[in-house]
């Protein structure tokens, strides 16, 4: 399996008459790697997927798996299996049916057939219900089922496009972590679409960040965490968002609401920026700016403050024991590597 | 206030409470009874009466033209039909038309059908010009037919066999020619109804699995044959129903364009008991005739309902 299920994306551009849906989107994606295209809704992430898939076709550029040219390669001749956000079951076959139906297509032996859909039935563990229809499954089961038939057939990419979306709290975090294992135990491709953030940090090696029909960022979660390259990843990355707000920037220092704070750029000269905090980067210290608390929204192990900091919004993560209470004054502060400054008119890192 | 006032009444008095609920379910019957009455008369005025009319009247020997030798006969009709070789041949034939034009109906219309799910524009002018023939009253169609398509040498159909090489053919006039014309016809205006209720059955199909089929590596017509073919059985199923009892007792087109003719050709069952009745006025034995085909359409209308049910 190792050396299969290579991606390339090369200026991929989507028009919908005037509308611009991907605005030449270029990334790698290596064999064996769980990538995940993560955006808001309407980013162009599954109009990506789809193109990768050969469902639709891209107006301008050019798809390459491992190394060749697909482009015009219909879905058919791809060797893609797909995992939708509907599952796409088809209604009229039982689930055994539906997990037989790629093997059947692929014109496999019957005999080979019914011990493969058996295996993958187990491998999502719904070796139980093979002889129903997919209408009298829970929408986790017909979930599992989709899994199935994806799996079944062995493919060299793995589209998944928004799974877990239709499933409870519970069973999405449930399945997440199957989902994790069952790609790692497989060792294949797998390309995932998700606007959950947290699906994206947990489960993705690397992730692409659309917004508006761009890749903002391509990284590991860590790095697009840690360092978000522009204002957009970074209001859109972690809960709560990262606080931006505006400073003054002169040789290494910001000013932030009339206090001084170190940060850890090597930046010449004064000019304004944007500053980005992280909720949980601020910490409570007597030398620091002077905030008011506004609302203490308490999560059980954390507290998330809402703070005023002479006229500028920020929120403040905490931990459970010492949380200051509503209307309380308090001072805080961020070390200087857990300062992010940014450009406020190209709204790029600096 | 209302609401809690019957409930405090119901708990109040239970015996009371359910007078009132029965006094309540037999005025809202009396209402239902009341609205239905006036369809429910009328059904039975002009359906079930004559009906049973007609079965009365097949038990009488009652010939217009020898008024002298009427009476009751019991099932005497039924035996000389039995025996009646033209009552066989017309019921032959009308299975041959029934056959023909159904299967004719699903496979053009569901071809239409598929074709014009797959058309990006001009669907709505499609359909509107498909369904035209439905509209007309199928004495009108078989008029049309008779003298605009069919007529030797002027007609379009035999103008377009004499362009094709083919030669003028005489329609309406040979009695192989002549079966395959009224069937055509039958086709050319119920096919739209077929293709209606296909079109509307594709349409409400998921398009994802079609894409999750493509991804399966179905090809275009293992996609037919897998997917769609089975998801639209229950809607070809009922338009076969619906089609067969219709072609069953078709009787207005064909009248129009050959009466039956030429002999006994295009004769269909209902065209017999028709001639029986009002042309050789033997109503007695034309109405036993209308009670056979009454018979064979239930009986074939049982089959359907019953191969509809079995999967």
């Amino acid at each position: 399996m190792i050396g299969r299920g290579q991606v390339k994306f090369r200026d991929i551009v989507k028009m919908h008459g005037e509308f611009a849906a991907l605005k030449g989107v270029n990334f790698d994606i290596e064999p064996g790697e769980f990538f995940a295209l993560l955006g808001p809704s309407g980013s162009g992430k599954s109009t990506t997927l789809r193109i990768l898939a050969g469902l639709d076709a891209p107006t301008a550029g050019h798809v390459f798996i491992d190394d060749k040219d697909v482009t015009s390669t219909d879905a058919r001749d791809r060797d893609i299996a797909m995992v939708f956000q509907s599952y796409a079951l088809y209604p009229h076959m039982t689930v055994a049916e539906n997990i037989a139906f790629p093997l059947e297509m692929a014109r496999l032996p019957k005999a080979s057939i019914g011990p493969a859909v058996q295996d993958a039935a187990r491998k999502v563990k719904i070796e139980h219900l093979l002889d129903r229809k997919p209408g009298q499954l829970s929408g986790g089961q017909q979930q599992r089922c989709a899994l199935a038939r994806a799996i079944v057939r062995k493919a060299r990419l793995f589209l998944l496009d928004e799974p877990l979306s239709n499933l409870d709290a519970k069973l999405r975090l449930e399945t997440r972590a199957e989902l994790k294992k069952l790609q790692r135990s497989l060792g294949v491709t797998a390309v995932y679409v998700t606007h959950d953030q947290e699906e994206a940090m947990t489960l993705a090696d690397r992730m692409a960040v659309f917004m508006a029909g761009e890749i903002q960022q391509v990284g590991t979660p860590a790095e697009v965490f840690t360092q978000p390259n522009s204002i957009d990843i970074a209001g859109f990355i972690g809960n709560p968002p990262m606080n931006l707000v505006p400073a003054h920037y002169t040789n290494g220092d910001i000013i932030v609401a009339g206090r001084r704070l170190k940060t850890a750029a090597d930046l010449a000269g004064e000019r304004e920026v944007i500053a980005g905090l992280r909720p949980s980067a601020l910490r409570i210290s007597p030398d620091g700016l002077n905030a008011r608390v506004d609302l203490v929204e308490d999560l059980g192990d954390t507290a998330v403050l809402d703070l005023n900091c002479s006229g500028t919004t920020m929120r403040m993560r905490v931990g459970d024991h010492d949380v200051p209470r509503e209307g309380d004054t308090i001072c805080v502060t961020a070390r200087p590597q857990d300062i992010h400054l940014f450009d406020p008119t190209t709204r790029k890192r600096l | 206030m209302g609401a809690s006032a019957i409930a405090s009444a119901e708990t109040g008095s239970h015996g009371a409470s359910a007078d009132f609920g029965h006094a309540l379910a037999q005025r809202e019957r009396r209402f239902a009874a009341a609205l239905l009455a006036p369809a429910f008369l009328a059904l039975l005025a002009t359906t079930t009466f004559p009906l049973i009319f007609l079965v009365w009247t097949s038990t009488f020997r009652m010939n217009l033209a020898m008024p002298f030798m009427n009476g009751f006969v019991g099932f005497e009709n039924y035996r000389v039909l039995l025996t009646d070789e033209r009552f066989w041949s017309s019921l032959l034939i009308s299975l041959v038309y029934t056959g023909a034009t159904v299967a004719l109906q699903v496979a053009i219309g569901l071809a239409l059908a598929l074709l014009v799910m797959d058309m990006k524009r001009g669907q709505g002018w499609f359909r509107l010009v498909a369904i035209l023939p439905v509209v007309l009253s199928p004495a009108v169609v078989g008029m049309i037919w008779r003298t605009f398509m069919l007529a030797p040498d002027f007609g379009i159909v035999d103008f377009l066999a004499i362009n094709a090489g083919l030669g003028s053919q005489n329609w309406l006039g040979d009695p192989t020619l002549a079966m395959v014309s009224v069937i055509a016809i039958h086709t050319w205006q119920w096919t739209p109804f077929a293709f209606m209720v296909l079109l509307a059955s594709l349409a409400s199909l998921p398009e994802d699995i079609y894409e999750a089929a493509r991804l399966d590596r179905a090809t275009a017509w293992q996609r037919f044959r897998r997917i769609t073919l089975p998801l639209l059985r229950p809607a070809i199923v009922m338009v076969v129903i619906m089609r067969t009892m219709v072609a069953l007792t078709a009787f207005a087109a064909i009248f129009t364009v050959t009466a039956g003719g030429p002999g006994t050709a295009t004769e269909i069952l209902n065209l017999y008991a028709y001639r029986k009745s009002f042309t050789e006025l033997s109503i007695g034995y034309g109405a036993a005739l209308a009670v056979a085909l009454l018979f064979v359409t239930i009986i074939i209308s049982g089959v359907l309902f019953v191969l509809r049910r079995a999967k």
